[in-house]
């Protein structure tokens, strides 16, 4: 029994100094993330829900309920709107990032001369992509594809899906190629997806007698899948976390308003990230969904 | 019912002998050795690169544009003649050696320290065992996931209390504790990394009775060069152009080369507003360019010297399973 007893003791020691390890790597993120993110974010949260009015001795906080949420709901005309308009716009974005990235990786696969200098051509933008340049850029009018006014593609858009539809469309269209700029991480995440099926498999298809049209269908795009998701989740976060979308002005401008202060823009933060987290999730589940089937 | 009709088409083309051909020149996973093929690929992405590099070519060429030239619609892209005072006053208005110096500091530093720190926790997340590992990488995630926008206005004031407000220390401090820019993306990288390293390298080190730390500095480190660089590399990018956070948390004294961009309009004009005058100033746009290109110009030359661990980093640290 005695015996038992300290061995049992003997491991369990041994188990927690094998923690101990683990939460001492774990220790800086952790401290750092309690001070920097959870103080800030359950602060935020605080705030929401209070006015806040600036005084000499500080912050004064007056409860005021769900009163801020209520308001940026019910009477801010402006941000349902531009909510609407930019999930419109992004609905469109993202497919056509990724069909992007996912055609000229492919074509970047292909072994050729030259094909070093033109991988790395694509990958520049996420160099220039600074939120300061885009904007600058956006400002000049750059980076809308130059056959679109040429040859008055504006009705054609407007008669095929609508008017309403027309100006998230026309919008996207009138900054495709910065837009575009956007794809440099996505097509390196698929040329190493590539890599990641074996060229044997290849082989034997065609041995098989399939052609490369039915491969591609049969194994690269099942293959990708995983992939594919991944890119969709990375551009999902990087369009809802750019601090340049008309959101994020709308709460940054809010906040040094006399009139709604920072009580009503974290309300209006917060919103913005309760209907991200639910796309983002439904985003989440459905790529894990394809994972395990495919 | 026309898109079925064109889809019906382009099966039926896609079974003949034609398609056959074309298909092969389009997808050939491994019939690419034509030269017809090999012709159309260099021609589609020469025309995709031309596109993608056009607003570049915008930035180049608007540069070296006199007023004249700006005002004037039938100058497109090349100037009537090279004007070289754009990037004079550029250079003064950005105060470029010193604005230079500081984003220069932060970059580095910052970078430096979150390569370590977000090692560091990768490690611990990928290869330790201990209660609550789950929900802890969960928390990284969620980080990832929360648009600074929801928790900036506290942090303000808790790094004014802090004393850390305009001075590089509201950078490097958040980065020694796991909190700099994107840092949940670099713990997921290095995550990744380390997951997928062999699992008799600790079982060798324990025999060699070798400590978690030491085996974590001698070997895990060392193993995760390619790792390292590559967070390093884009972390120093990302520290470079960051915009939205220097305007809040460094917008006096210590200012870096994207906030004075900002103020370029105004430091070049005199006018107050005009950093809230959306409408185009032909007067400034040649100067702001060259700004532009000022700004960009370091992090493109550090990417040509790095250009294969960038593209070739991201396959071999395995951020994609």
């Amino acid at each position: 029994m005695a015996a038992t007893g300290t061995s049992r003791r003997g491991r369990s020691l041994y188990r927690w100094k094998e923690y101990s390890v683990g939460y001492m790597f774990l220790l800086p993120w952790t401290i750092g993330f309690a001070v920097f993110m959870a103080f800030p974010i359950g602060w935020s949260l605080f705030i929401s829900f209070h006015t806040v009015a600036f005084k000499a001795e500080g912050m004064e906080y007056t409860f005021v309920g769900i009163e801020n949420y209520r308001r940026v709901l019910a009477e801010d005309s402006e941000y349902s709107v531009k909510l609407l308009l930019y999930f419109q716009e992004v609905v469109i974005m993202i497919p056509l990032i990724i069909l992007f990235s996912f055609l000229v990786s492919i074509l970047l696969n292909q072994r050729f001369r030259g094909r070093m200098l033109f991988r790395a051509l694509f990958f520049l933008p996420v160099i220039f992509a600074t939120g300061q340049v885009l904007m600058e850029l956006f400002r000049q009018g750059q980076g809308d594809l130059p056959f679109i006014s040429q040859y008055g593609l504006e009705e054609i858009v407007a008669s095929a899906v609508g008017v309403q539809f027309a100006a998230p469309v026309l919008g996207v269209l009138s900054k495709a190629v910065i837009i575009l700029w956007y794809s440099g991480v996505q097509i390196l995440i698929f040329i190493a997806g590539f890599q990641t099926i074996p060229g044997s498999i290849y082989e034997a298809i065609r041995i098989d007698g399939a052609s490369p049209w039915e491969s591609f269908w049969k194994i690269t795009l099942p293959a990708m899948k995983p992939f594919i998701g991944l890119c969709t989740l990375y551009t999902f976060v990087d369009m809802f976390t750019f601090p340049f979308n008309p959101i994020m002005e709308l709460v940054s401008k809010h906040m040094f308003l006399q009139k709604t202060g920072y009580g009503y823009s974290s309300a209006m933060a917060w919103l913005y990230f309760a209907v991200v987290l639910v796309m983002m999730l439904t985003v989440i589940w459905f790529t894990s969904r394809s994972r395990k089937s495919g | 019912m026309k898109v079925l009709a064109v889809m019906e088409r382009f099966k039926s083309f896609a079974r003949g002998r034609q398609g056959q051909r074309g298909k092969l020149m389009l997808l050939g996973m491994n019939s690419n050795d034509g030269w017809i093929a090999k012709l159309l690929l260099y021609i589609v992405l020469t025309i995709v690169a031309f596109l993608y590099m056009q607003p570049l070519l915008y930035i180049v060429t608007t540069m070296f544009k006199s007023l004249s030239d700006l005002i004037d619609p039938t100058v497109k892209y090349l100037p009537r003649e090279w004007n070289f005072d754009n990037i004079v006053k550029a250079w003064k208005g950005l105060e470029y050696p010193q604005a230079f110096t500081n984003t220069l500091v932060i970059a580095l530093f910052c970078s430096g320290i979150q390569v370590i720190i977000c090692a560091i926790t990768g490690y611990g997340l990928a290869r330790l065992r201990f209660p609550g590992r789950k929900f802890l990488l969960f928390l990284v995630v969620l980080t990832f996931l929360i648009p600074s926008q929801v928790y900036v206005i506290p942090l303000f004031v808790l790094y004014g209390k802090l004393g850390l407000l305009n001075t590089p220390f509201v950078f490097l401090i958040p980065a020694l504790f796991g909190q700099g820019l994107r840092s949940a993306l670099f713990i997921i990288i290095f995550s990744q990394f380390f997951h997928g390293q062999p699992k008799s390298l600790e079982e060798a080190a324990k025999l060699d009775g070798a400590s978690a730390y030491r085996l974590f500095w001698r070997i895990m480190l060392p193993l995760a060069k390619s790792a390292c660089i590559v967070v390093f590399l884009f972390s120093f990018i990302w520290y470079w152009n960051m915009y939205y956070e220097a305007s809040m948390f460094l917008s006096e004294s210590f200012t870096p080369l994207s906030i004075r961009l900002d103020n370029l309009d105004r430091v070049l004009t005199g006018n107050t507003f005009s950093q809230f005058n959306i409408q185009l100033n032909p007067v400034t746009e040649g100067a702001k360019m060259s700004a532009v290109f000022l700004i960009l110009l370091p992090p493109t030359l550090l990417y040509m010297v790095a250009q294969r661990w960038f593209t070739e980093g991201i396959e071999r640290t395995g951020l994609v399973e």
